[in-house]
């Protein structure tokens, strides 16, 4: 089922990711999506995360579709130029991509070739207009194509933003200019989450919770010290402090995911969640078994 | 102004290693208030080539150095210690410098300076870059305030889901500038009107290189 037909169907939506490879080895790719096919409801191809340079998301997309799974398209406005995204948008619709979900994209600066010049030709927002130009028949600058595209796009957004109201005017914005669905920054306090949603709720748009899974306490303090816009409480710092040892704490991190989408579905806080298991792909069945996701 | 940074010593010297007659050429705007190449540090090359065994053949201080046809009178009482020199070693911006190559064919020239960016000088020689002469203003949409420089990546709808308490996610010690228009939107009562707008994406093309332009009224015009 398309992403866009589980979320009409008021399905309670997951999307997980792949990180693509640094080097031509697909043999983790095929291995994931094996892994996640039937599980989740689509996946995304990461671009470039981090600026870490790696394989494309669109040629990390097609093997996901060629493998039989839902693929999303994450695009980034830091490596292409109005020209490169628009011809990528149209090469990824020819081979039977759909969903897309734009970025601006971390700065050059945070990845592994510091020395590159950064794009950002056009933002996130503008990148959206584009789309919807697109799918419209026209690229930007007007001139009519041969053969429109009918992408699903979707956007990102951080919900413990501080300050929040710039983030939320944001988010209008993207609204306003196409995004049907959000994948948002990780979560971990409910509470704050639904204040977020309080917000959300007044926009037609889906909101797929964003789910790191925590490997132990450390990843925990390194997440507040060191990502923008996440914040785990110090209870959940403690519960994985207090598990003996790695595979523990591993299974309380899963424990600790796993309760918070049955929550977030069994409250309808939200419409879906976007798991993130960085390192820790394979929990991610477990965790939707946890969180009575799957029969 | 043009703010310049003193490129190495050691990569001056590397450029002129093979030239020993050497004519100076400073600039009394930018890079006198840069202390790049106003009177003292003319009199600082002088010593340092001095001491690595050049020859000095005369300097000037050009009063704007990226106005040619003044430079050009103001270099005229120069010619024989400009023909003595196997080099011209401009202390300015790469502007300045290349007033030095047009008036000077045949002479090889080199530059003591780096170019930096556009700067405003906020307290003697501490300067900060507030606009990149993207060649379409729009600081009226932003209460004044430029994302295209301020912002590293020139989002114009901002801020990023990097920001983190109100600082950019390049650097700490860089407030999102998206945050700070925000707060002055807010203050000035303008934030209705930016909800409601999307800015479309810039238009490059009057950002397009090399620029060139005449400010003069055209003759038939009143
Ligand atoms: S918008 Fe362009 S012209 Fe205006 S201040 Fe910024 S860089 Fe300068
Ligand atoms: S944090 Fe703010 S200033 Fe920094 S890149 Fe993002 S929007 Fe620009």
């Amino acid at each position: 089922m398309s992403l866009h037909k589980a979320f009409e169907k008021g399905k309670f939506v997951v999307t997980s990711e792949i990180g693509p490879p640094k080097g031509t080895d697909t043999d983790d790719i095929r291995r994931l999506v094996d892994l996640y096919r039937g599980a989740v409801d689509a996946i995304n191809a990461t671009d470039n995360q981090s600026a870490v340079m790696r394989m494309s998301s669109l040629a990390v997309c097609k093997i996901i579709l060629e493998r039989g799974a839902e693929p999303i398209l994450q695009m980034t406005c830091r490596d292409r130029n109005r020209i490169g995204l628009q011809s990528d948008l149209l090469g990824a619709h020819a081979l039977g991509i759909r969903n897309v979900v734009v970025m601006t994209g971390d700065h050059v600066l945070a990845g592994d070739h510091r020395q590159a010049k950064p794009v950002y030709d056009v933002e996130s927002v503008q990148l959206l207009n584009i789309i919807n130009s697109l799918n419209n028949g026209a690229d930007m600058a007007g001139n009519a194509l041969k053969g429109n595209t009918c992408f699903f796009a979707g956007a990102v957004v951080t919900p413990e933003a501080n300050p929040l109201e710039p983030q939320l005017m944001k988010f209008a914005k993207k609204i306003q200019a196409g995004a049907k669905y959000f994948q948002t920054q990780a979560i971990y306090d409910i509470t704050m989450f639904k204040v977020f949603m309080g917000h959300a709720r007044r926009h037609q748009a889906k909101v797929l919770a964003g789910i790191v899974v925590l490997k132990n306490e450390r990843m925990a303090k390194y997440l507040n010290d060191n990502v923008a816009g996440i914040r785990v409480p110090q209870d959940l710092i403690a519960e994985l402090a207090a598990a003996p040892n790695r595979e523990e704490k591993q299974k309380a991190g899963i424990r600790i995911a796993a309760r918070h989408i049955r929550r977030l579905r069994e409250e309808r806080i939200c419409d879906g969640v976007h798991i993130m298991a960085i390192g820790m792909e394979g929990s991610v069945p477990a965790i939707m078994q946890q969180a009575g996701l799957l029969e | 102004m043009i703010i310049t940074k003193k490129r190495d010593t050691k990569a001056v010297l590397e450029n002129i290693r093979n030239y020993r007659r050497i004519f100076l050429v400073g600039c009394g705007e930018c890079a006198a208030l840069c202390a790049t190449g106003g009177r003292p540090q003319l009199e600082q090359m002088k010593e340092l080539l001095h001491a690595h065994g050049k020859e000095v053949t005369g300097m000037h201080l050009a009063k704007t150095g990226c106005q040619v046809l003044g430079t050009k009178r103001e270099l005229s009482p120069h010619k024989e210690a400009i023909a003595a020199a196997d080099c011209i070693l401009a202390l300015s911006c790469g502007a300045g410098a290349q007033t030095v190559v047009e008036l000077n064919e045949d002479k090889p020239v080199c530059s003591a300076n780096d170019s930096m960016y556009l700067g405003n000088m906020t307290r003697h020689q501490v300067f900060d870059e507030r606009c990149s002469m993207c060649g379409e203003c729009i600081l009226d949409k932003t209460a004044g305030i430029c994302p295209v420089t301020a912002c590293p990546k020139g989002i114009l709808i901002g801020p990023c889901g990097g920001v983190a308490d109100g600082k950019c996610e390049v650097s700490p010690d860089l407030p999102c500038v998206w945050i700070r228009i925000y707060e002055r939107m807010k203050k000035l009562d303008q934030l209705d009107e930016f909800s409601a707008s999307v800015p479309s994406p810039k238009d490059w093309s009057r950002g397009a290189r090399p620029h060139n332009g005449n400010a003069k009224e055209p003759k038939n015009s009143r």
